[in-house]
């Protein structure tokens, strides 16, 4: 097949940027799993360096290698020259598609479009808070509805306990993910959601999804949504809980949230509140590595995936020794329950989940 | 056609490689050579080394040991295709020997990874390459890596105490000893560090460690001067104390990194960049106020002093950007490592300026001032070949320059293929001779890496 990489420009100078350095290598979650330079960015630049000068034919091999990958962005934060891989190779993906390289994604847009869900899931539990109107809104994504339901209940008595005066609506999922793995947003799903939060009159838009949170925040779909968003973190900060907790705790920051979004501060004020005895692991904030979730890759290579993120949590545990590990993105917690192994003692949360157990542990001792 | 079934027995099929795309990445580092490797494996032992040397060796097929692959001569380029034997999967750290103070590592240890198991031990191994995140062990020896501490610390080869080999014939040597001490034969060692894998597949080393200095102070000065730079260079080199850094920036990088960041500098023609280091605060200062001394006494047109690790930070910005800016400045670079006796540097980078404006391309250079070791950057782009042709005679004049300056073409990148041609400038034909017979000698089938450091011939 011929190179029909439609790559523009910009993105065409950055393939030629790319030093070669291998300074990726240091960060690439699939790369420190596998050791090969196929999986981390500057192989996968190489690649496209190839096929760009017309010495590469594109293969289904190109099309898989640029599929493995988190889009976790550390490559990106961490290269001298000044190359942000993961957006060419996402943009790379959808020329491979164009091509006639479909992947298994194609399958999921079909689900998303049939159900409203990643994940085919035709019923959905009921959280109440249906008011015709709020202040606030809350929305869930796919991952925390149908995959880590106990968290988000709690995330919901929090801000019950809180007394946030919120309304929810009849979500479907923000469909942002297709365009990061070949395909597009499914513009009338963002349409009905759009409508549904409009409804509400919130003036505020809650997620506790970081990545429902950009698609919200970045993609022309709902530009004209009209109120503003704010992650669960950004709005919770300046709460005043009234609990803490003398465990050891730490964060783990999710690639959606910190390095994609920048908010790495808010959740630290919302737990240095409560826990202080908080440490950062070693490898935090701009650096933090991936969970193994993003991209697509828990779908595409969901033993690379799985295995990344045992290797994240193994670190995690080694180096702090905390026995809480805290993070507020769905997708994190999700990976991270289903990596750890029956002997690690440590107990995984969203931030807001643990702070709702926490005063409801509070309010049992008050009782007794 | 490479009889990939024996390759594939020896280390298992997930071990192994010829899939195309697998292998573009590979024929390539960070210069500008390429060449496609036939296969690539990854050994999990010395004794899966062992197996595919010997059967490299019997079908006489190049072989190429590759760590992280950051080298910037072509080291590690199948030029004559083959099997790559990527060392990373051997990346285990064998024993921390503190009491006796060494450690011995898998050749595919992280230099980083390393220091960090021994800084919780309070240790280091000083050479400290700018790829040291990734950069590995086997690969720091093969090509006797720098670094930013040269000057005081030595380079990878000062600290080698023993290796273990696979010859190009198969058989195992293991050379040097545990000791801090040994005059105990010839230092095979020695002619194996540097060698770029030409010689063999070095799969274990023993690295003697040093106590991790605790304190470190920092001082920047700029100079309108580029002959006031360089006699406050020698000076400070020659004053009784041996700075831990000194590094220099040409203006051709200041103006670079001040067209490109938000960095504050003087207009100057040359800035130091030099820290002290030691147990203590007192030693750490006392040797930087004669530093200091020095740096007033030329004419300098600022200093300034960190003594906290904010404001280190702060100072070590422009050096730690000069790469990154550079890289952005330009669609390719070749970047040159020639070392020169310390009072020469000034000549050198005014020679470099005159080579880069006689072809009409921007050179710009930094690098470790207190070894005499600079980075000339030379900027053009790969896809105009009249550039490419302009880039090849810089560089071919650069290296003239350096060697009659009495330099060398390469203090830590090593020869590899960009400067295979320009061997010859350096060794006479004496030393070429018993540089290719030795080469002969171990390696009959010329297996080894072929093609570099003009060695075939």
């Amino acid at each position: 097949m011929s190179n029909q990489l439609k790559l523009d420009e910009k993105r065409r100078k950055a393939i030629t940027q790319c030093s070669r350095c291998g300074f990726c290598r240091a960060v690439c979650p699939i790369f420190d799993l596998t050791k090969r330079p196929i999986t981390n960015a500057r192989g996968k630049m190489i690649l496209l360096k190839e096929v760009m000068e017309g010495k590469l034919p594109v293969t289904e091999g190109v099309a898989q290698a640029l599929l493995r990958c988190t889009t976790c962005m550390n490559c990106t934060v961490n290269c001298p020259s000044g190359v942000d891989p993961q957006e060419i190779f996402k943009a790379a993906r959808k020329d491979l598609v164009g091509m006639g390289f479909d992947n298994l994604f194609k399958k999921m847009g079909e689900v998303i479009e049939k159900y409203g869900n990643i994940y085919g899931e035709e019923e959905r539990h009921d959280w109440g808070h249906k008011k015709s109107r709020a202040p606030y809104v809350l929305f869930v994504g796919c991952v925390g509805t149908f995959r880590e339901e106990e968290s988000v209940e709690e995330t919901i008595r929090l801000l019950d306990l809180s007394k946030v005066d919120f309304t929810m609506i009849d979500e479907v999922c923000c469909s942002g993910v297709m365009e990061d793995v070949g395909y597009s947003i499914k513009g009338e799903l963002a349409q009905r959601n759009v409508q549904a939060l409009q409804k509400t009159g919130a003036k505020t838009l809650i997620t506790t999804c970081p990545y429902c949170y950009r698609v919200f925040k970045e993609h022309p779909s709902y530009k004209d949504l009209g109120m503003e968003i704010k992650h669960i973190t950004q709005f919770l900060k300046d709460f005043d809980f009234g609990v803490k907790t003398n465990k050891k705790v730490t964060y783990h920051d999710p690639c959606d949230l910190g390095r994609h979004a920048g908010i790495y501060d808010e959740p630290r004020e919302i737990i240095r509140k409560i826990a202080p005895n908080f440490v950062e692991p070693r490898r935090t904030r701009e650096n933090a590595m991936c969970c193994g979730s993003g991209g697509g890759l828990r779908g595409s290579f969901p033993e690379d995936s799985i295995e990344i993120s045992r290797s994240r949590l193994s670190q995690i545990i080694e180096e702090t020794g905390a026995e809480i590990l805290l993070t507020e993105c769905p997708s994190c917690l999700h990976n991270f329950q289903n990596a750890k192994l029956r002997k690690q003692k440590i107990e995984i949360y969203n931030i807001t989940e643990f702070i709702a157990k926490l005063i409801q542990e509070q309010q049992k001792k008050e009782a007794a | 056609m490479l009889e990939k079934g024996k390759l594939i027995e020896i280390v298992g099929q997930e071990n192994f490689t010829d899939q195309l795309e697998e292998l573009v990445p590979y024929s390539y580092d960070a210069s500008m050579n390429v060449h496609r490797p036939d296969a690539v494996v990854w050994p999990e032992s010395t004794e899966q080394v062992v197996e595919i040397i010997k059967f490299a060796n019997e079908h006489k097929i190049p072989v190429v040991p590759r760590g992280a692959g950051t080298s910037l001569s072509g080291g590690v380029i199948p030029i004559k295709g083959g099997i790559i034997i990527d060392l990373a999967r051997m990346n285990r750290i064998l024993e921390i020997s503190i009491e006796n103070r060494y450690a011995r590592v898998q050749a595919g240890v992280v230099c980083d990874d390393l220091n960090r198991a021994l800084a919780k031990r309070g240790f280091v191994f000083p050479p400290d390459p700018a790829s040291s995140t990734v950069a590995t062990i086997g690969g720091n020896v093969a090509t006797n890596a720098g670094g930013i501490k040269g000057a005081k610390y030595g380079t990878t080869r000062d600290y080698v105490l023993g290796l273990q080999v696979v010859l190009p014939t198969g058989e195992v040597m293991h050379t040097g000893s545990y000791t801090m001490k040994c005059v105990s034969g010839y230092d095979l060692a020695k002619l194996f560090i540097g060698a770029e894998g030409t010689l063999g597949v070095i799969t274990e080393v023993t690295l003697k460690i040093n106590p991790l200095p605790r304190h470190a102070m920092t001082a920047v000065a700029t100079f309108a001067k580029l002959e006031d730079a360089g006699k406050a260079i020698f000076q400070t080199m020659t004053s009784g104390v041996l700075p831990s850094v000194m590094e220099i920036l040409d203006k051709v990088t200041l103006k670079s990194i001040k067209e490109n960041t938000d960095i504050d500098l003087p207009d100057a023609e040359a800035m130091i960049l030099t820290e002290t280091d030691g147990f203590t605060w007192e030693e750490v200062e006392a040797q930087m106020e004669v530093v200091l001394g020095v740096l007033k006494e030329n004419n300098p047109i600022s200093i300034k002093t960190a003594k906290d690790e904010k404001d280190r930070l702060n100072l070590w910005k422009a050096r730690k950007s000069s790469y990154a800016t550079l890289a952005r400045a330009s669609n390719s670079f070749v970047l040159d490592d020639v070392t020169v006796p310390i009072s020469k540097i000034p000549d050198l980078l005014v020679g470099i300026q005159e080579i880069a404006q006689r072809h009409g391309l921007v050179v710009a250079t930094y690098g470790h001032a207190g070894d005499g070791n600079l980075h000339p950057q030379i900027l053009y782009d790969e896809y105009d070949p009249e550039q490419v042709e302009r880039m090849e005679k810089v560089e071919e004049e650069l290296f003239k320059l350096a060697i009659s300056l009495n330099g060398t073409l390469t203090g830590e990148h090593g020869i590899g293929l960009s400067k295979a041609n320009y061997m010859t400038l350096e060794h006479d034909p004496v030393e070429m001779a018993l540089m290719r017979q030795i080469k002969k000698t171990l390696d009959p089938n010329n297996i080894m890496n072929p093609g570099k450091r003009a060695l075939d011939g």
